[in-house]
């Protein structure tokens, strides 16, 4: 089998490479919220972890140099993405019922039928 | 020399005796295909019958021998059945598993021992979602679709179809996945994806939906058993949840899911329609293309079932914009088979027959599915049996019809016998016209307000009632006579030889018929495109010793 | 593999040999149909974090207050004990590649000694909420408490995803007990590691999955409950 021709110690010193970065993205993880972007913490958090998995895909799966599975990854991804885009970025984005949904409440009024508004502290 | 791979009964285990342990055992594809399609079509026979109680109680209007619940289970098992028994595993798991291999000269599909695995997983499912019938708590009454929060809420024993449907789930995911590797690793040297025959192409596009769309679905229906039996609030909207978003996750699945049926029915198409007009295939990259963007706007196109849920305007507009799109790679594999014909030979044989049929009662599902993707028009007619009458001339009329063309098509590969062709027709016929009278008159009753999942209605709309009755029992024993037409041939048909209708593609290029064990004598080198004729007569013809071209 | 498998040959119309892919002793179709199975995972864990999103902008706030309330510091150590884990799973495989086998079973069972840290932390996490009040189909998460719905929607999602994620390390831990019974029976060798391969795939996919968890569950209400709004 031709993926036996490695050389183990420059695989070995690539896997610690990577470690690090990675563990370095994760103290950035914790550190990120407190220092900078604090305004973006969301967008911030989800780029490095897309920064790690990028990582761990490319090295520690070997997906670097197999052009196929890549492309279906791509696709997969892209699949996802589009569910993403459609579900959260048309449809929820848009939510139309916020008056008359209790489901956007903080609470659900505990006897709905004697409330007469939608105050989000009726059920405290 | 690659027989001694496991010995020459090919089990996944041991080296059983008896000849009935070596079937339970097999890996091999073709008889792993003809086992999916005994377990379906037994189910299918149940689903059937369902369906005839169901229509027999609408006959008049009020409760005959069904009460209202009574009538919401029947037409939920119908519905179980049909969809994640029958038609979802339908023809990828019959004829990808029996044709795609031999049509690649594979010897087997990539991974047979998981692909024994896969059918015995599907059994189990389907034990699963029989089993509640047999519960007291009952059959799920929630139709196929267990829209929550009434699936959560209602005292029948969903939790088993759940999880049926999840294994069953499973099943055809795993199917896809094998359907993939096999068909990016084992296609015969010199076949490159463009020598593929077309059915490959329909499998491949469907593995692909299969593999993606399935695990949506899949966590859908264990977010709802968690919801139901932990308590968390996901789509229940007396604990936040919101139904859409079960709504959304439902169909991101299972409405590729109907792409995921017609497009290997299609595949069957295009292999029927140039072996019977004798011709080279019309747009044969059109056709293969179309399938996989049929795949991929399938995927797109979901939010047409949520017009009248509560779902943002916005979302509504863009969901109607995409759903015409599906229709144009559709309509070109159309023009395309019709322009296939045009100046051919046409042999009028059955399965030509199921395929000429087939253009007909598709293209009335198809076109009537283009007005109710329009926004406007779909809140007067969403959930009327105008919806109804579409989804069965597209899934009944065209997948179910296809499916039988591929059966009376592929037969003697099967069987190496020949079914009476005279009665084959008349089958046909029966069916045809059973199949029309039976729900044509249900888009005009619809039309009118007729709501579909109802045991009663008004008395005007008895008239559409009883017109289809008559159409389900010609129908209904139209399939039977075609059943019977099949089990004549198998008993008793006349030999076929390897290729009684002068196909091109290589499932006919076999040393004897039916099919040996490992297929092909040796895997041929493929130079050809699939189906290639010449003055009516294929082009392509082989030594089966040595599986060389000789012309 | 009792028999050797030979591969076939097939001749075209020039006399041109050309060796056939069997569906035998096919690494490469081995490895891609483990991918197309990761991509499930992919569309799985999708499907869950797009039910949480969904969430997410409809109760913005609550979900910033509930994720401020997890325990950052067992979620962190958590963080790091996959990502350990991850390498030695890696190491072991490349050990396996360049035939030290007794090294690769070394690795395999410090991955697994991970992965059962990793589930004993958890266990912890869920204990202490429990305590707290929040834990499925317990007082704060019950449908009548007066528990912002916002935060009950997050925690009823955060006790299943964490919950199918520890899932998988379970069974995780199942396939490498397997592949130590397989590479016993040199069924799985240097020259014949699928199966090898594949588990590792399989670690690290789950790895994968947590690096989206965690910021997701644990940081997005870092800093302030806040977060920024």
């Amino acid at each position: 089998m031709d993926t036996n021709n490695i050389d183990y110690k420059k695989e070995q010193s690539r896997f610690f490479k990577v470690l690090i970065g990675l563990l370095l993205l994760t103290a950035v993880t914790f550190i990120q919220p407190h220092l900078f972007l604090t305004e973006a913490n969301f967008a911030a958090q989800m780029f490095i972890a897309v920064l790690k998995a990028w990582l761990i895909i490319m090295y520690y799966m070997h997906l670097k140099g197999e052009t196929l599975i890549t492309w279906m990854a791509g696709f997969s991804l892209f699949i996802v993405f589009t569910f993403f885009a459609i579900v959260i970025g048309v449809d929820v984005q848009h939510f139309q019922f916020k008056d008359e949904s209790h489901i956007t409440e903080s609470a659900i009024p505990l006897h709905e039928a004697g409330h007469e508004s939608h105050s989000t502290h009726s059920a405290h | 020399m690659s027989k001694t791979y496991f010995d020459e009964t090919h089990c996944a285990y041991g080296h059983p005796k008896s000849k009935f342990m070596q079937w339970m055992l097999t890996i091999d594809h073709k008889r792993i295909g003809i086992m999916y399609a005994a377990v379906m079509f037994f189910y299918f026979f149940i689903a059937l019958g369902t369906a005839f109680m169901m229509r027999l109680e609408l006959l008049a209007p009020g409760a005959q021998f069904l009460d209202g619940d009574s009538f919401n289970q029947a037409f939920t098992l119908h519905g179980v059945i049909m969809i994640f028994l029958f038609i979802v595993p339908g023809i990828p798991a019959i004829f990808g598993n029996i044709v795609m291999p031999l049509m690649i000269g594979a010897k087997d599909v990539s991974f047979p021992k998981l692909n024994w695995f896969t059918f015995w997983l599907y059994v189990v499912g389907t034990l699963v979602a029989m089993a509640s019938l047999f519960t007291d708590a009952g059959f799920a009454d929630t139709g196929w679709t267990f829209y929550a929060p009434y699936s959560i809420t209602t005292g029948t024993n969903v939790i088993f179809t759940l999880v049926a449907a999840f294994i069953l789930g499973m099943a055809s995911i795993l199917t896809g996945l094998n359907f993939l590797v096999t068909i990016h690793r084992l296609r015969a040297p010199g076949m490159d994806f463009w020598k593929m025959p077309l059915f490959v192409w329909g499998i491949y596009a469907t593995a692909w939906i299969q593999l993606l769309a399935t695990p949506v679905v899949g966590i859908t229906l264990i977010l709802a058993v968690m919801e139901k039996y932990f308590g968390i609030g996901i789509f229940d909207p007396a604990k936040g949840g919101d139904p859409v978003l079960f709504e959304h996750l439902f169909w991101i699945y299972s409405h590729p899911a109907v792409y995921l049926m017609i497009l290997p029915a299609f595949g069957i198409m295009s292999e029927i329609i140039p072996t019977f007009s004798r011709r080279e295939i019309f747009g044969y990259r059109a056709i293969a293309i179309s399938s996989a963007s049929i795949a991929g706007i399938g995927y797109l196109v979901w939010g047409h079932h949520l017009y009248t849920s509560g779902m943002a305007d916005t979302a509504k507009v863009v969901f109607s914009f995409l759903t015409f799109f599906v229709a144009i790679p559709t309509g070109i594999k159309f023009y395309d088979w019709i322009a296939t014909m045009y100046k051919g030979k046409i042999i009028l044989s059955t399965p030509m027959l199921w395929a000429l049929g087939t253009i007909i009662t598709f293209t009335i599902g198809g076109l009537t599915g283009v007005t109710i993707a329009m926004i406007g028009v779909d809140i007067h007619l969403q959930d009327t049996y105008y919806t109804v009458a579409h989804f069965h001339y597209a899934m009944l009329g065209g997948v179910a019809f296809l499916l039988f063309a591929g059966m009376h098509y592929w037969f003697p590969l099967v069987t190496g016998k020949m079914y009476n062709e005279a009665h084959a027709k008349i089958a046909f016929y029966l069916n045809f016209v059973g199949f029309n009278l039976l729900w044509f008159p249900m888009f005009i009753a619809g039309y009118y307000g007729m709501p579909r999942r109802y045991f009663d209605y008004l008395p005007e709309f008895q008239i559409y009632h009883q017109v289809s009755f008559a159409g389900a029992v010609l129908f209904i024993s139209g399939v039977i006579y075609m059943f019977v037409v099949f089990y004549k041939g198998w008993t008793k048909g006349e030999a076929s030889g390897t290729n009684p209708w002068n196909a091109t593609t290589l499932e006919w290029h076999l040393p004897t018929s039916p099919a040996p064990l490992e297929n092909h004598t040796k895997v041929p080198y493929v130079d050809f495109n699939p189906y290639e004729y010449h003055h009516g007569q294929p082009v392509v013809k082989f030594d089966y010793k040595t599986m060389q071209r000789i012309d | 593999m009792s028999h050797e498998y030979v591969p076939e040959i097939a001749t075209d119309r020039d006399g041109k040999q050309h060796e056939v892919q069997g569906w035998q002793d096919d690494f490469y179709g081995g490895k891609l149909g483990f991918w197309l199975f990761m991509f499930t995972e992919v569309l799985m864990f999708g499907a869950m974090f797009m039910a949480l999103s969904y969430y997410n902008t409809l109760h913005p706030q609550e979900f910033l207050d509930a994720s401020a309330s997890l325990n950052r510091l067992l979620g962190g150590i958590n963080t790091v004990i996959l990502l350990i884990s991850a390498l030695t799973m890696g190491l072991g495989l490349l050990k396996m590649r360049t035939g030290d086998v007794k090294g690769a079973k070394l690795m395999i069972w410090v991955t697994m000694l991970l992965a059962v840290a990793f589930l004993v932390i958890k266990g912890f996490e869920w204990r202490a909420e429990y305590h707290h009040g929040v834990f499925l189909m317990h007082d704060k998460l019950l449908a009548d408490s007066s528990f912002p719905l916002g935060e009950k929607l997050f925690f009823g999602l955060y006790f299943t995803m964490t919950g199918l994620h520890g899932f998988h390390i379970i069974i995780g831990i199942g396939l490498m007990l397997w592949l130590l019974k397989r590479i016993n029976a040199e069924k799985v060798r240097p020259d014949h590691h699928i199966l090898h391969w594949n588990i590792a795939l399989y670690w690290d996919i789950v790895h994968l999955i947590w690096v989206f968890v965690f910021p997701y569950y644990y940081m997005i209400g870092a800093g302030g409950a806040t977060g920024g709004h």
